[in-house]
């Protein structure tokens, strides 16, 4: 068991710990999607590590890292369109106040 | 691992999870996104600790682009960007904590507890990784890689149609 | 010739069916019936004279077929039948002329008419026996046809009883005679011998009595004179209650002796006590009515003696010459009002032509010659005479003759005496017109009797002691009726002969009261069981609503109870989505977290999967 991989996989799991508490917490549709970057910033870490530490040869290892940064770039765009139009609908994105799919 | 290797990858952890803390610990909007700023490029910085060049660089740029956009977008939504009024604006606070402990110590249980194996000894230079990702991505993973092409553009497209304010002439009516 | 047979019966329907539909020219058309059924029957009667007999066969019952047939009796009789038919309606115009219900008199008249045809042409026993019934039918109707008035439909229904009750001989003999003989046509070439002869003797008897009211049945003719006069004229006296004599005429070749002699016996018996009441009558129209019974009981004798061809002389003579002393009473009830001898004083005066017509009747009836009457009882008492019970019978015709001069005398007597009320009455043209043809047929029918003896070519006994003794005895009860008054001649029998020898109460309470309570029990039989029918139709009912109750409100109510507790359960269900993006979230962290463990816990309880 090396002491780098035990060192990277803990960050990862303060990352995705810290980042759970934002999405939850927040009100702030940003501030939600800012929680949400560091859950993926923490798996992509995971995987890292384990393709530096156990499988370095193994290159579909870094594929699946760059598919994870494709995922994030795309969630920010539409996370933004969608911010917009909820401000220009509502005038603000606080989500306390967006209880319009309540069942 | 080296120890000069170890100590960064030490260092860039712990600027990585300070950063991420100060995101929501601060009210001001700004300070919240260029915290996730340096946390996001230390992530990177880590990444090229372990010697994953191309992932490292990419990230950083990536993500620096990304929270500059983000910076602009707090301004522009938040009431109160510059965090002088002092409002706590957050809901569910216990939930929240439980579940993040909770899920940080379940995953460092996981990750301390499991047998991974002996680490791997040689690890390829950067050309020879950059060759060999090429391979992969041109090769193997070519679907995978259309999709996520047509993917982004189909996203592009959905983000700007959401975005644009409702057209002219329904408003007329 | 079978056309004739068939016109005789039919054209009196036919009028009475278009008096019905046509609502108009009642009279006209009755007489048009009754002149074509004498018209058929005439030249009936001149066919069968020549020596031809017809039949006419209608389909019947398998293997019994209905037959009219033409033979020398029963072509007389038809011609009888329609004579004195056609005489009566023509006076019934006359006597009717104020009356609002003619049409309905008219038409029923006229389905009597028929159906007396279809009796006298009748060949067999089914036919009779519908014939018969049709009479008594009719006979019910015209005797009720003045409702309204106190007392009538109670003698309608003791008439019609009474003879219902008779009649069940008839039918009793009619089946024994079928049964016996293997076919239903009333011949005289099959008897049948033995006890069923004497047994259908008997029965035949007993409906003679019946239809003819003979003794203990004679009540319910009297009590029929609540109807109209024409009704009394054709029914009474010369056609219904002749159906019960002609019964016996025709079938006396049948009868063995001891019937026979049973016949006679009740046929005297009748003649004396009938006479009697006669004599005591104080009502005109019930003394002929009783008259009638009489000279029926003496019809009887004759058969009981064993020469019918004398009792069908005098049922010849006797239905001429009573139709016209009904007739002429008719006419003395319109001028009066009323039929009581004390009423009728002196009307002699104010109806002379009437009270000639009645006169002449009388005197025939009570044997006067030359007068048909006399040559027809000089038969009857000729026949008893040389019968095998001489004594018996003898005495009874010549006590009956002797009663029927006394009751007649008393009329004529009462007639006569007292103070004419002459008043203009509507009608009497008509009336006098059919009394008139009536009184010059009972006078001179003696001119037709050889030929009827030669063409019926039965025995006749003829002696000049018989004819002595007839006269004798019809002279001495004209004196007698019209000197003597019944409460000084009768004395301790007057109370009797009043009540019309009524013992207990009568046959009315043997035969009509036990009918109506019979009818009154099964009414309450049949309101109890229509009570009991509607109660378990309640009941199912009852039983059904339970059910539909219990539907309601177990099944339906248990399905409601599911519907809303599945609703409530969505209704605290739809709180989960709550619309808020963080509670959204942390309920997917959750579920994403319980898969992630559920995976855990499966891939670490798992065997270890070898590597290849």
């Amino acid at each position: 068991m090396s002491i780098g991989l035990l060192l990277a996989l803990l960050t990862a799991a303060a990352l995705f710990g810290i980042g759970l508490y934002g999405a939850l917490s927040q009100t702030n549709l940003v501030m939600i999607m800012m929680g949400v970057e560091l859950i993926l910033g923490g798996a992509l870490l995971n995987l890292v590590a384990f393709w530096r530490f156990l499988h370095p040869g193994s290159y579909p290892g870094q594929m699946f890292v760059l598919i994870v940064m494709t995922v994030m770039a795309v969630e920010m765009a539409v996370g933004f369109g969608v911010a917009i139009a909820r401000f220009r609908a509502r005038g603000s994105v606080e989500m306390e106040a967006a209880r319009e799919l309540q069942g | 691992m080296s120890a000069l290797q170890l100590a960064f990858v030490t260092f860039f952890g712990l600027a990585a999870v300070w950063f991420a803390l100060v995101v929501f610990r601060t009210s001001s909007m700004m300070r919240s996104a260029l915290a996730l700023l340096f946390s996001q490029t230390a992530l990177g910085a880590l990444f090229l600790a372990l010697q994953a060049e191309f992932l490292g660089v990419l990230q950083i740029m990536m993500m620096a682009t990304e929270m500059s956009i983000m910076a602009i977008f707090m301004v522009m939504f938040m009431m109160d960007p510059g965090g002088l009024g002092q409002m706590d604006m957050t809901h569910q606070k216990r939930l929240s904590i439980v579940a993040g402990v909770v899920a940080a110590a379940v995953v460092a249980v996981v990750a301390v507890l499991t047998p991974w194996g002996a680490p791997a000894t040689s690890i390829p230079n950067p050309s020879e990784q950059l060759q060999g990702l090429g391979r992969e991505l041109l090769g193997r993973s070519m679907l995978v890689f259309e999709t996520a092409g047509i993917t982004i553009l189909t996203a592009m497209v959905a983000a700007t149609a959401v975005a644009m304010p409702a057209l002219q002439r329904r408003r007329e009516r | 010739m079978t056309g004739l047979l068939a016109l005789a019966p039919l054209a009196p329907l036919a009028a009475a069916a278009l008096i019905l539909l046509g609502r108009r020219a009642a009279a006209p058309l009755a007489l048009l019936g009754a002149g074509a059924s004498l018209y058929g029957g005439a030249r009936l009667l001149s066919s069968v004279a020549a020596g031809a007999t017809a039949s006419l066969a209608l389909p019947g019952l398998p293997g019994l077929p209905l037959a009219l047939t033409a033979t020398p009796l029963t072509a007389l009789l038809s011609v009888l039948v329609a004579t004195i038919a056609l005489f009566v309606l023509t006076y019934a115009t006359g006597y009717m002329t104020e009356d609002p219900e003619r049409k309905r008199f008219f038409a029923t008249m006229l389905l009597f008419v028929a159906a007396m045809q279809t009796l006298v042409l009748a060949g067999d026993w089914i036919l009779l026996l519908a014939a018969w019934e049709v009479i008594g039918l009719a006979s019910y109707l015209l005797i009720g046809f003045w409702h309204d008035r106190p007392g009538v439909p109670a003698a309608a229904t003791r008439a019609f009883l009474t003879t219902r009750a008779a009649d069940l001989g008839l039918y009793a003999a009619a089946f024994l005679l079928i049964g016996a003989t293997g076919t239903n046509a009333i011949t005289q070439a099959t008897h049948p011998s033995g006890p069923a002869a004497l047994a259908a003797g008997l029965l035949l008897l007993l409906a003679a009595m019946g239809k003819s009211a003979q003794t203990p049945l004679h009540g319910w003719l009297q009590d029929a004179m609540a109807g109209p006069t024409p009704v009394s004229a054709l029914l009474h006296s010369a056609t219904l209650v002749a159906a019960g004599a002609i019964l016996l005429i025709r079938t006396a070749p049948l009868l063995p002796p001891a019937a026979l002699l049973a016949a006679g016996l009740v046929g005297g018996t009748t003649t004396v006590i009938t006479g009697l009441i006669a004599f005591a009558e104080r009502d005109l129209k019930r003394l002929l009515a009783a008259s009638t019974s009489s000279q029926y009981g003496l019809m009887l004798l004759a058969v009981g003696a064993g020469y019918p061809l004398a009792a069908l002389l005098l049922l010849i003579a006797h239905a001429a010459i009573k139709s016209s002393l009904f007739l002429a009473s008719g006419v003395f009830q319109h001028s009066r009002d009323s039929t009581r001898l004390d009423d009728l004083r002196g009307i002699a005066a104010e109806r002379p032509l009437a009270y000639a017509g009645f006169t002449l009747a009388a005197l025939a009836l009570a044997g006067i010659p030359p007068l048909s009457g006399f040559l027809a009882k000089d038969a009857v008492i000729a026949a008893t005479l040389a019968s095998p019970r001489t004594a018996a019978f003898a005495t009874l015709a010549l006590a009956g003759t002797l009663l029927t001069g006394a009751y007649m005398g008393r009329a004529l007597h009462a007639l006569w005496h007292g103070q004419p009320h002459p008043r203009p009455l509507a009608g009497i043209g008509w009336m006098i017109a059919g009394l008139t043809g009536l009184v010059a047929l009972a006078a001179t029918l003696a001119l037709a009797f050889p030929g009827i003896r030669t063409l019926l070519g039965q025995p006749l006994p003829e002696t000049v002691a018989a004819k002595a003794a007839g006269l004798s005895a019809a002279l001495t009860g004209l004196a007698l009726g019209w000197l003597l008054r019944p409460e000084r001649a009768l004395g301790p029998l007057l109370p009797w002969a009043q009540r019309g020898f009524r013992i207990g109460g009568g046959l009315s309470a043997l035969t009509v009261k036990s009918a109506l309570t019979l009818a009154r029990a099964c009414d309450r039989t049949e309101t109890l069981l229509y009570g009991g029918v509607l109660a378990a139709g309640r009941a199912g009912m009852a039983v059904a609503r339970a059910a539909q109750a219990s539907d309601d409100l177990g099944l339906d109510a248990l399905i409601a109870a599911l519907a809303r507790g599945a609703n409530r359960l969505g209704a605290r269900l739809r709180t989960l989505q709550s619309g808020l993006i963080h509670r959204e979230l942390a309920l997917a962290t959750a579920g994403a977290a319980l898969l992630v463990a559920s995976l855990a816990i499966a891939l670490l309880a798992a065997p270890a999967i070898p590597p290849r």
